[in-house]
């Protein structure tokens, strides 16, 4: 691979996209254009929007106690009850001040709804007086009582009918002489009389209807001024009594937010632009790469650059280039067209609900420098996966469909980056897109930053790159396979393929057959979730255990299991060669014995050590792990249940049906790495998902060195029973015979559980590793690829 | 130049199973000589080109072209060779001349070498006219010649032209065989493929008749009407085409 290509390539495809109006337009013009242009759509919004006042009727309005809420002539609320200034202008008040309809400048769809809010004002007065029947009546009336609780509900919908008919927003009913009421009370208290025992207490009502956007808005508005309305009847009343105005509050504590503006403004900026930043990198890759994809192919020049000598690989690396570069200008762009256009419309349209953002300032020249570094890893991540789509798409139109897969689990992982309570963990920082989203959340939340957040930099840099270098090798493997080159677009039909599937049966399976089977058995396992779940909720009291063994047991038979025995019988045409039932050498069983009983103190070890890595186990795969040491089953049906069945089930399917598949291609370090990676996938929880596929790393490795499915079967049997036993060692420790001496010669107990001596462990960790490098010496049992016909004969 | 030794090339086809385009095909090319491969749509020319050229891998058999195995020196060959086909378009926002200068690097000519070659080729295919176009707004001929220039920028003792004129008018067709005859008494080994017998006729030294992935018949043209008593190419062409189909139909 020389560089000098690479460039060739690179500048060619930055000047071919140069000269095409519609990528220019799509990454220079379009955002440029569009945030000012909503910007412009949103101010005009927020315009019309606060332009529609919400209407409160408000009945009763001359029984009001000072000191006034409404104005003189009772069209609007007073402004002093509103916190922010203006407020009032959006509340529409229709009060009965004066009394005569036929008086005072009213509308008559305001009349009508005068109108129809006194039909509400007497059934809500029926209301109350069917209430206080309710109240008084005893149980034993119990149908008298069921009865007005009927007439009630037919009265509550009444009311609603009649209150969406009005088209009012809130509905306040101020009963007749409540003003007397309140001075009463007042001089009452100020004299320090009791109360009057049986006085009827007299209270206004206020009606809403909170599904209703409307409604709820204006309700919020109109309860804030009757909040502070009430505080100052309240402050008369005290001064009135002689009393001290803060009577009512005795402790009246003092709040304090040490939030600044700028910090407020971070917070959005924090929202905003890691979500943007991805997104965009996203789509400012994907259209470009289909174009120098699947667009080269369908104008025909693909071949003419495959026939040069360059090498595919410095095509694909060329044009990644130029995908990145154009992934990286959109990105930013974007960001700075959005961040100009936002900061330009806040401080424009400032005050209002805005003015609480406060001053929305530009983030720190630092903190825009980490926002370029992390777009790199991210752009370098959609370019090379959209280039691999893009050339395995042998059109535009199909290329362009891979879109929506690909923007729909990005915005899926930038969704839940957003959620406040996401921070970032070592775990996460390991996860494509989640890493640098959420560390460029972190840097942009300046105030309460997450402590030791640099220390993230660098992991999240790595895997980003290792995501996109991975990305990138699958675009250069696919651009060597002829069937992606020149694909036909040859007529699928379901019934011909599956005729093909049967007909041209290999002695093993294909790759995408063992891909296939992975599906599946992870669709099975997420459909069967909830049933397993419900099962063992429902289980009998002290029989949780047991029936959590028979889950097991089931879950390793029905969905692990029977998909590959399945597909192996019917797609392969020497189900024993796919699954590599044949006797292997007596070396690698040994071997299958001894390995995992070497490899056993490690593995708790640096299970131990890592710990702090994992996000803590979900409550179902406690209770799982807590059956193995609660001592309420007997070893045998959980040597059963954890060991002999997944050693029969899983290898069957992963060292037998689906390493077989991966093998079709004769690619064994492929075969392994990925059978590896999928076994760990398929156990979800974190934890398990590393060290599963470790563990099957060296499991395909067996398989494939011996060339018989025996000792792969024999080593996860051993790892998995001494799993069991290790969980049983505290146990163990106390007995005195044996087997207790053995086990406190071996291990030691610390407050993080039971592990072995630092020494059996490096002793071990030798062992096992010059055993391992001994079996990657060992020759490999071919495995060719044989059609029927050709077994046949 | 050319070395075909039983090459063979299968596909997977959902329908038929496995399909063989190419079966055991040999055959050889000398340098100052033009080979045609003359079959019908289908029977398997581009295919074996396509192999020559190194885009496709052979499934069995071997191919030597201008010294280098297609299977295990790919890079080596694709600089000996040009090739050009139907399907080695143009870039639609390049002028003539930079699509030319971007190959002519791409095949690692030194600067100065390729500025001259690029003067050279423009001037003998007469081609300043098209020089400054971009590819968008090229005519099919303007197209054909830009190809052919890019074919031969880098002076490769190999050519290999895969139906170079269909489509064409038969103006630009019959320049474009002209300049193909020109480059043999330059000591190219050409290898050219089409399914109009007139081109094989008047252009081609040795034939070879391929169909259905197997060749039925090659050598001079003579050779081969003497070898079948029948003096009319396009007869000898329907006949052996003909007997071809025939004998699949006796077998089934």
């Amino acid at each position: 691979m020389t560089w000098r290509n690479i460039r060739l390539i690179f500048f060619r495809e930055v000047a071919d996209q140069l000269r095409d109006r519609r990528t220019l337009f799509m990454v220079v013009i379009l955002p440029l254009l569009l945030y000012p242009a909503m910007g412009i759509g949103m101010m005009q919004m927020t315009l019309l929007f606060s332009e529609q006042p919400r209407t409160v009727v408000v009945l009763g309005a001359k029984s009001l106690p000072s000191p006034p809420l409404l104005s003189q002539d009772g069209s609007r609320i007073l402004d002093q009850w509103f916190v922010t200034e203006g407020d009032s202008q959006t509340l529409q008040i229709v009060s009965d001040l004066p009394e005569d309809d036929e008086v005072g400048p009213r509308t008559p769809s305001e009349l009508e709804s005068l109108q129809l809010a006194r039909e509400i004002r007497l059934r809500l007065d029926e209301l109350k007086r069917l209430r206080d029947e309710v109240q008084s009546l005893t149980e034993n009336d119990s149908e008298v009582v069921a009865m007005k609780q009927g007439q009630i509900e037919s009265l509550l919908e009444e009311i609603a009918e009649y209150f969406a008919r009005a088209n009012i927003q809130v509905l306040i009913v101020i009963p007749d002489g409540f003003d007397e009421y309140i001075r009463r009370e007042n001089q009452r208290l100020a004299a320090r009389e009791p109360s009057v025992e049986n006085e009827p207490r007299l209270q206004p009502t206020i009606i809403r209807n909170s599904a209703n956007e409307k409604s709820l808005i204006a309700y919020g508005r109109v309860r804030e001024a009757f909040d502070n309305w009430e505080q100052a009847v309240l402050s008369e009343r005290l001064a009135l009594a002689d009393l001290p105005a803060d009577l009512t509050q005795p402790i009246n504590a003092e709040r304090v937010d040490l939030a600044k503006g700028e910090e407020l403004a971070a917070n959005v900026w924090s929202k905003l632009f890691p979500a943007m930043l991805v997104i965009m990198a996203m789509t400012g890759a994907f259209y470009p790469a289909v174009d120098l994809g699947a667009g080269e192919k369908e104008r025909g020049t693909m071949e003419t650059l495959l026939i040069c000598p360059a090498l595919r690989s410095e095509i694909v690396i060329g044009k990644f280039l130029t995908v990145l570069l154009f992934s990286l200008i959109t990105a930013l762009l974007n960001l700075v067209s959005m961040g100009v256009t936002g900061l330009h419309v806040l401080n424009t349209a400032g005050g209002g609900e805005l003015s609480a953002v406060g001053d929305v300032a530009i983030p720190g020249m630092e903190v825009l420098i980490w926002v370029g570094i992390l777009a790199i890893p991210l752009a370098a991540l959609f370019a090379s996966l959209s280039l691999a789509f893009a050339l395995f798409a042998k059109s535009t139109k199909e290329g362009q469909y891979y879109l929506t897969p690909l923007l729909t689990v990005t915005m899926g992982l930038t969704v839940f980056c957003l959620s406040p309570a996401v921070e970032l963990t070592p775990f996460y920082s390991l996860i494509p897109v989640m890493g640098p989203a959420l560390l460029l959340k972190g840097m942009l939340l300046t105030s309460n930053a997450q402590p030791g957040l640099m220390w993230y930099v660098l992991p999240v840099l790595i895997s980003s790159f290792a995501y996109s270098g991975l990305a990138l090798a699958w675009a250069i493997d696919q651009f060597q396979r002829e069937e992606v080159l020149f694909r036909e677009a040859e007529r699928f039909n379901v019934r011909l393929w599956i005729r093909h599937l049967l007909r041209d049966k290999e002695s093993i399976p294909s790759f995408s057959e063992a891909i296939f089977c992975f599906v599946m058995i992870m669709l099975l396992q997420f459909a069967l979730l909830k049933t397993f779940g419900s099962a063992l909720q429902n289980a009998p009291a002290g029989q949780e255990s047991w029936t959590m063994l028979r889950l097991l047991v089931v879950q390793q038979l029905v969905i692990i299991a029977c998909p590959a025995l399945f597909m192996g019988i019917l797609l392969t045409s020497n189900p024993l060669f796919t699954f590599q039932l044949r006797l292997p050498k007596l070396k690698y069983l040994a071997l299958g014995l001894l390995l995992p009983l070497l490899l056993h103190p490690v593995v708790v070890e640096l299970a131990m050590r890592l710990a702090w890595f994992f996000p803590s186990l979900p409550p179902h795969a406690q209770a799982a792990l807590s059956t193995m040491s609660d001592g309420s089953v007997p070893w045998i049906w959980l040597i059963l249940a954890f060991a002999v069945a997944p050693a029969i089930c899983e290898e069957l399917a992963f060292r037998g049906f689906i390493l077989s598949g991966f093998r079709h291609s004769g690619r064994h370090v492929l075969a392994i790495t990925l059978s590896g990676i999928l076994f760990g996938v398929m156990h979800m929880i974190p934890q398990q998902v590393f060290n599963a596929a470790l563990l099957g790393v060296l499991l395909g490795l067996l398989a494939i060195k011996s060339g018989s499915i025996l000792p792969s079967m024999l080593f996860h049997f051993v790892n998995n029973a001494l799993g069991v036993l290790h969980g049983n060692l505290g146990t163990i420790r106390e007995q005195g015979d044996w087997a207790g001496n053995w086990a406190q010669q071996l291990t030691v107990t610390s407050e993080l559980g039971t592990t072995y001596r630092l020494s059996v462990v490096l002793i071990a960790a030798l062992l096992a590793g010059l055993l391992i490098a001994w079996l990657i010496k060992q020759r490999t049992v071919p495995m060719p690829v044989r059609r029927r016909e050709d077994t046949a004969e | 130049m050319i070395k075909v030794n039983h090459l063979s090339k299968h596909f997977e086809d959902l329908r038929k199973g496995r399909v063989y385009a190419l079966e055991d095909v040999s055959f050889e090319v000398r340098p100052g000589e033009i080979f045609g491969l003359l079959g019908p749509n289908g029977a398997g020319k581009t295919t074996c080109l396509r192999i020559l050229s190194t885009v496709l891998k052979p499934s069995s058999g071997e191919a030597i072209v201008a010294g280098f195995d297609v299977a295990h020196h790919p890079a080596e060959v694709r600089q000996n060779i040009g090739f050009m086909s139907g399907n080695t378009g143009i870039y639609d926002r390049m002028t003539g001349w930079e699509l030319v200068e971007y190959f002519g690097r791409l095949y690692g000519l030194p600067e100065d070498l390729l500025q001259h070659r690029l003067h050279e080729v423009f001037e003998t295919l007469k081609m300043e006219d098209v020089r400054d176009v971009l590819g968008s707004k090229m005519s099919t001929g303007m197209k054909q010649k830009v190809s052919i220039a890019r074919t031969i920028v880098h002076d490769p003792p190999v050519l290999i032209f895969d139906e170079p004129t269909s489509g064409l008018d038969v103006l630009v067709a019959r320049a474009l065989l002209e300049a193909i005859d020109a480059l043999r008494s330059k000591g190219k080994s050409i290898i050219f493929s089409t399914h109009i017998m007139r081109e094989v006729e008047k252009l081609c030294d040795r034939v070879a008749i391929i169909h259905k992935g197997q060749i039925l018949a090659s050598g001079t043209i003579e050779e081969l009407s003497t070898r079948y008593q029948e003096p009319e190419m396009e007869e000898l062409f329907f006949d052996l085409i003909r007997q071809a189909d025939g004998d699949a139909l006796e077998l089934e």
